[in-house]
């Protein structure tokens, strides 16, 4: 029966799966789990076991295979393939050739025999093998390709726990390929199930490039010209030249590469004939795939280019990709991470018709991505893949590649000390016991931080809202502003309510801003960006603005992300004052504007700002839909600071007679950082008497009955003044007033530049 | 659509849903010398001498297992839970 190839889930490969569509499976008679023989083109046969096949597929005649079973039967998606059940035997004997650079000692035989059993080979086929992380773990794969070089009896046999498995004394590169058995090829050895979380994206450029490859007929029926040009961009490590390698392999097309600054000769007019070079060779190989990686290297904007070589070379190219001469079957694709670098001119249809953005993977596609990484590692089975799927905002597939790879290199570094690296070969029962635990993968996860954020990237404060004594509604409001829109996304949908995008915290100094903000990011399960204000300053023209543009795209780019602005009143004050700076505070606060509230959106970044001078801010920051919440944070009040107090004497050893409600009734006026130094007063005064009247010798056995005392609370409070007066008091609820009632505006001028405290 | 879900530790179960039934398949790996039973509502699978029990709602429900494909079938009224 014919049926048509279709790429597996990324969860299902690997496994010598083929998932037919349940019209087909009841045609052929077919039952979960039996063999079939798939037979593709060239008489090559591909052995599978069946498995349910996806709803959607039903009726429509397909089956989905994962790249090893294409490439063994030598088909590409969208082939049709033939289908059998097929009719196996149990083998008796089984002899495999590994290759030659595999140096095991032992007998690996019952080892191959466990990851063999119950696979259907045949002569001359090559089978994965997974040995755990061998010493082969440096090469691309994980798994290791076993030759199967003959067979008892003969034909195709499913191996048993009673086969007797040889290993050949050839190595595997030596033994004569027998029927079926896939070609060396000079294409890369990618296949679509390698690449995880990008399915809309391969779905389109297959679209451009398998479908005009395939099926030009189309395309003169309806007098187009097929699409030849594929432009693709994203932040690096997303896996553009992945996906190039992947539809080159797929689709068996001669496949050809440039690398920017191998082509650049220093002979005048050299370069180009380099690229045309290319260019024809690939048209006389038709159809053929160009592929351009970091395509900027060698186009970038002929105006902006200093030498007259690239401005050359850029013009080459455009003439090559849609001159007067038919370039034929012959499809670019680039790729950049810099896509605005590049020349104009090639940025339109008839050269690259398309650009495709590939971006960081969301957490589904984070899970493909780990899935992918992940399919041949011993893991335990306590890792859940999904938990680290949500826990890594930002990370590109290269990061999460380098995630495993750094776990599994834990997981390695666990045995070491058995290896004797002085030996040729290792053990074969040692790699068995290589596993990669869940203390391995979290580990790793110290260490890797995503790659895009990596300039602005902070470590993630610890400190939870529990950590933050009173300000209960100062906590609900920052919680319904930036938790919520995250975590009840579809109520906010279904209210048609979009979430704020920044918020505003004011208030005297050291009440708690900076910590809420800490707080916030570390509950937030979002990425955080902490700015400084005054290190965005640079002393060039414009450099400090596009400070301000590079912080918000890298949170664009990695959202779900919170930005935070600590003092944000340093680098958005008034605008319009006596200006001293050559308006570089201006235009920073406009470009801030802009960023806030512009044409361009604002997906799941939010804002939040920290300033005890709310009246020196632009007033246009303020109004709504740029820092549209104002939360007052205010002067504790005496149960505010009970719980500060519980908060910060939690963990000290204190006396029965200390009574934390007197001492929140005795500190007016003392704000959260006030408490903090009273606690910390009373426990060095403790600590203080202690050292002086105890013998050094015994401090160890008797450290464990010290108690802070009242009497050390009294001292401390006479240490300690309160910060905030009631002046200073007054006017911050004024200003709250004023912003209650939404009018930013009214701040009158006289008042702005005087200070509180 | 289908969804995943951990049931027999480290395998995935896979659930498809068609018009007409429900199907759960997971793939122990062709060499585990595994067996399964319906009895009373619950899917028994005995795996590499570990034994993992599933509940499935009451109903028609058909569990086989096929060169390490275990499938299990049950009918839609009853098994959409």
């Amino acid at each position: 029966m014919r049926l048509t190839v279709k790429p597996l889930k990324q969860k299902d490969a690997g496994r010598g799966l083929a998932a037919i569509d349940r019209a087909a499976m009841d045609e052929l008679d077919l039952e979960n789990g039996d063999y079939i023989v798939l037979e593709g083109k060239q008489d090559s046969r591909a052995v599978a076991r069946v498995w349910p096949g996806y709803p959607e597929d039903e009726g429509n005649g397909i089956v989905r295979i994962d790249g090893q079973l294409r490439q063994e039967a030598n088909v590409g998606i969208d082939d049709h393939v033939n289908i059998e059940k097929a009719d196996v035997n149990p083998a008796t004997s089984v002899t495999v050739a590994l290759p030659q650079n595999l140096r095991v000692r032992g007998n690996v035989g019952p080892m191959i025999r466990n990851n063999l059993s119950g696979q259907a080979v045949t002569q001359g086929q090559t089978v994965p093998v997974s040995f755990g992380l061998g010493p082969l773990s440096s090469m691309s794969g994980q798994k290791i390709p076993l030759k199967i070089a003959e067979t008892e009896p003969s034909g195709t046999v499913v191996v048993t726990d009673s086969t007797d498995i040889q290993v050949s004394e050839m190595p595997a590169e030596q033994v004569h390929s027998g029927e079926g058995a896939p070609e060396a090829r000079d294409t890369p050895d990618v296949t679509y199930e390698d690449i995880g979380g990008l399915d809309r994206e391969l779905e389109q450029v297959r679209e451009m490039i398998e479908l005009p490859m395939r099926h030009p007929e189309l395309f003169q029926q309806l007098g187009i010209e097929p699409p030849k040009g594929v432009l693709l961009h994203g932040p690096p490590g997303t896996g553009k030249t992945l996906m190039a390698k992947a539809v080159a392999n797929e689709i068996d097309a001669y496949f050809t590469t440039i690398s920017g600054p191998e082509i650049m000769s220093k002979y005048y007019g050299e370069s180009e004939e380099q690229l045309r070079e290319i260019f024809d060779e690939a048209s006389e190989n038709s159809p053929a795939i160009v592929f351009i990686d970091e395509i900027d290297s060698i186009a970038p904007k002929r105006g902006e280019t200093q030498g007259d070589v690239e401005r050359r070379v850029v013009a080459q190219l455009l003439s090559l990709m849609d001159g007067l001469e038919e370039r034929g079957q012959v499809i670019v694709i680039g790729a950049t991470n810099r896509v605005d670098a590049i020349d104009p001119a090639l940025r339109r249809g008839g050269r690259f018709d398309r650009e495709i953005e590939i971006g960081v993977p969301d957490k589904e596609g984070r899970k493909e991505i780990l899935q992918v990484h992940t399919r041949g590692m011993p893991l335990s089975e306590k890792i859940d893949i999904e938990n680290y799927a949500e826990n890594t905002h930002g990370f590109v597939g290269a990061d999460l590649a380098s995630l495993t790879k750094e776990s599994a290199m834990n997981a390695l570094r666990r045995i070491r000390p058995e290896l004797d690296l002085e030996s040729d070969e290792i053990d074969a029962e040692v790699l068995e016991r290589l596993e990669i635990s869940d203390t391995d993968f979290r580990e790793a996860m110290k260490g890797i931080e995503p790659s895009a954020l990596r300039e602005v990237f902070v470590e993630v404060p610890d400190v939870t809202w529990d950590s933050v004594g009173g300000l209960e509604d100062t906590k609900e409001r920052l919680r319904e502003t930036i938790q919520w829109p995250l975590e009840y996304e579809d109520v906010f949908e279904s209210m048609d309510l979009e979430a704020a995008k920044g918020v505003l915290m004011y208030g005297p100094p050291g009440t708690g801003k900076t910590l809420l903000a800490k707080a916030v990011a570390n509950e937030a399960q979002s990425n955080f960006i902490s700015v400084k204000g005054p290190e965005l300053l640079n002393k060039f023209v414009g450099e400090s603005e596009k400070g301000v543009r590079e912080v918000f795209s890298k949170a664009r780019e990695n959202a779900p992300t919170v930005v935070f602005f600590d003092e944000i009143d340093s680098i958005a004050g008034e605008r319009g004052g006596g200006t001293t700076d050559s308006g570089v505070g201006e235009r920073v606060v406009s470009q801030l504007l802009t960023e806030l509230d512009g044409i361009e959106e604002m997906e799941n970044v939010v804002v939040v700002a920290t300033t005890n001078r709310p009246d020196l801010i632009d007033d246009a920051l303020l109004r709504p839909g740029r820092l549209d919440r104002h939360v007052h944070v205010p002067v504790p009040d005496e149960d505010a600071r009970r719980a500060i107090f519980q908060v910060h004497t939690r963990n000290k050893p204190l006396a029965d007679g200390v009574d934390l409600d007197e001492l929140a009734r005795r500190t007016d006026g003392y704000v959260g950082a006030d408490i903090e130094a009273v606690a910390r007063e009373a426990s060095m005064a403790a600590t203080r008497e202690f050292i002086n009247s105890v013998d050094p010798e015994e401090i160890g056995d008797s450290v464990s009955n010290v108690r802070v005392t009242m009497d050390h609370f009294e001292h401390a409070l006479e240490e300690v003044g309160p910060s905030v007066t009631e002046e200073t008091r007054e006017r911050y609820e004024e200003i709250e007033q004023r912003f209650d009632r939404a009018e930013p505006g009214v701040a009158d001028e006289s008042t702005a530049s005087r200070t509180f405290q | 659509m289908t969804s995943e879900q951990q049931l027999f530790d480290e395998t995935p179960l896979r659930r498809f849903e068609y018009d007409d039934t429900v199907v759960l398949a997971a793939d122990v790996g062709p060499a585990a010398d595994a067996s399964v039973d319906v009895v009373d509502g619950t899917v028994i699978v005995v795996a590499d001498g570990h034994q993992h029990e599933q509940e499935i709602p009451a109903g028609d429900a058909r569990a086989f297992m096929n060169h390490g494909v275990l499938t299990i079938e049950l009918s839609e009224e009853e098994g959409d839970n």
